[in-house]
């Protein structure tokens, strides 16, 4: 901790998140405890996109829970920006594979949750919204009430809500699990190019590893829990990591693929 | 694949398209199907009514036990007239929807407020069930003593069948909520009043309806039987007074003026509803 004061903080600034031994169990109501994380460092650094893969039941959604605040950890230590925070870490974006828009709520007004609460003003906060939504192809849509809409646009919505708040980090759970392929495809593309522009970080957890490479710089694979780093891949394909799309035709990519799904195959048995 | 891919926001719009001009029809075709409900249910009516009128019309005892639906006009027809059905109406239609405010008011915001704390909320629990479990005519003879014959202890035991209703069904609604709901509002790093006020509130409101409509029933019979206790005016206390005389046609009169009561109210909150969910609408559309 000591070295994380603000004059080592000048000469090079903390990463985003930096995870260190953090483990975390469940209580059964029975007396047992699960463990469910049993022992997972890693680092993600500025403007980086890192995938984890894991098999099913391995505690990514217990992970991610436990990085937003919303769970304590047993042991480790969790440090944004090379601080330890207590209770919910600022300039954090969440999304899940549930798009969790309020039914109540138009487009627009799902947008603006996040600046709302922060108490910005709403003219301000509504052209921000819109500009957003505009960005993210939905030019025409933002009066609409989310029933009206398609899981696609749904979740761009719920993209643009977490985007619109400008968070240095984001921590995406399976967000595009739910679309068919056409609109995955697509909605994945519009995320990675506004991460990559704003050099954002991103942490994505996902069951699929055609995603997790596409998308990442770097693929970390889960054990079967108690949970820990099984392997860790630098994705190395290309340097313009924009298009997820083209990216998918490069000849090291099914190498990755095949190597990630060996990975999880040896854990599943 | 690419280009497959190109091509999708094309194909939806034309499908979207398609919908919009298939919009007139199915609007016609939901329109004829509920003509169709309608008519069904003016059959059976008049076939009910028809039936009662033929049995009665042919035997005199039967029509003093049963009265008949001609009988029950005329006497429906001679109370408008003479001013009683309005009188009666309007005053139990105020206790009703008096009862009704307030009971809702307080057992909704009780209900709400019990998400605050799970530990008020335990506490509560069982003197909610032990309260909600008496009968409310049983409370009849003391809501008379504490509250007198007027308009209050009707007021008084129209709010008491209702309160226990609506506060469950908001205490329901309330923690109702999706946790994952609640935890993108902490992300957002919402504080709990505004994870009340902006999530919890509204997303019980289909429950709050759903209670409403569920205690307009309830309201009105708190209510009548308010009446049936002890009261000088009021449906209850027509039906009461038809009964002791044996004016039976009278008694259904008095009925029906409170099932068109009752569905009355029960349209309005149907109205309120619409207005305070617009979004629900737009779902049927």
């Amino acid at each position: 901790m000591m070295q994380s004061g603000p004059g080592a903080a000048a000469a090079a600034p903390a990463p985003p998140l930096v995870v260190e031994h953090v483990a975390k169990s469940y209580e059964l109501d029975g007396g047992g405890i699960v463990p469910v994380i049993g022992d997972l460092s890693l680092i993600l650094r500025e403007g980086e996109i890192v995938s984890i893969v894991g098999p099913s039941g391995c505690g990514k959604t217990t992970l991610l829970n436990t990085l937003c605040g919303l769970l304590t950890p047993d042991a480790g230590r969790i440090r944004w920006h090379g601080r330890e925070v207590a209770g919910q870490p600022q300039n954090v974006g969440y999304m899940l594979q549930k798009d969790l828009l309020l039914p109540w709520r138009t487009a627009l007004g799902n947008t603006m949750l996040g600046l709302e609460i922060r108490g910005v003003p709403a003219a301000q906060a509504e052209d921000r919204c819109r500009a957003m939504l505009d960005q993210l192809g939905l030019h025409g849509f933002a009066d609409h009430y989310p029933t009206t809409l398609s899981g696609g646009m749904r979740q761009r919505v719920a993209l643009a809500r977490t985007l619109v708040n400008e968070p240095d980090v984001l921590l995406l759970d399976e967000p595009f699990a739910a679309l068919d392929f056409q609109s995955k495809l697509l909605i994945e593309n519009d995320t990675v190019g506004l991460v990559r522009q704003g050099r954002r970080s991103l942490l994505l957890i996902t069951h699929d590893i055609e995603e997790a490479v596409s998308l990442a710089d770097r693929v970390i694979v889960l054990s079967q829990r108690p949970t820990q780093i099984k392997a860790v891949y630098d994705i190395a394909l290309g340097s313009d990591r924009r298009d997820v799309i083209s990216v998918r035709q490069m000849p090291g990519f099914s190498d990755y693929v095949r190597s990630i799904w060996a990975d999880l195959d040896v854990v599943l048995q | 694949m690419t280009a497959e891919i190109r091509a999708a926001p094309a194909a939806t719009s034309a499908s979207k398209r398609s919908a919009d001009r298939a919009g007139p029809g199915r609007r016609w075709l939901r329109f004829r199907s509920t003509l169709a409900v309608l008519a069904t249910q003016l059959v059976v009516l008049a076939a009910f009514l028809a039936f009662w009128e033929h049995a009665t019309g042919q035997n005199k005892a039967a029509a003093f036990m049963f009265g008949s639906p001609s009988a029950i006009f005329k006497f429906l027809s001679q109370m408008a007239t003479d001013g009683s059905l309005w009188r009666d109406s309007y005053v139990t239609g105020l206790e009703t929807l008096l009862g009704f405010f307030v009971g809702n008011c307080i057992g909704t915001v009780i209900g709400l407020s019990l998400w605050y704390s799970r530990f008020v909320s335990r506490v509560v629990e069982p003197f909610v069930i032990a309260l909600g479990s008496i009968p409310i005519i049983a409370l009849a003879p003391i809501i008379i003593i504490w509250f007198g014959t007027g308009l209050i202890s009707k007021v008084a035991m129209s709010t008491l069948s209702v309160v226990i209703v609506a506060l469950v069904t908001s205490y329901k609604g309330a923690t109702g909520v999706d946790p994952d709901q609640i935890n993108l509002f902490r992300t957002l790093g919402a504080s709990k009043f505004q994870i009340f006020r902006k999530l919890v509130v509204p997303a019980s409101l289909t429950d709050i309806f759903a209670g409403l409509k569920l205690t307009v029933g309830f309201a009105l019979i708190g209510a009548i039987v308010g009446e049936f206790m002890s009261s000088s005016e009021g449906l209850g206390h027509a039906i009461f007074k038809a009964g002791s005389l044996y004016i039976i046609p009278k008694v259904f009169a008095a009925l029906v003026a409170t099932i068109a009561l009752a569905l009355i109210l029960t349209f309005a909150v149907g109205k309120i509803e619409q207005l305070l969910m617009p979004w629900r609408q737009q779902l049927q559309r």
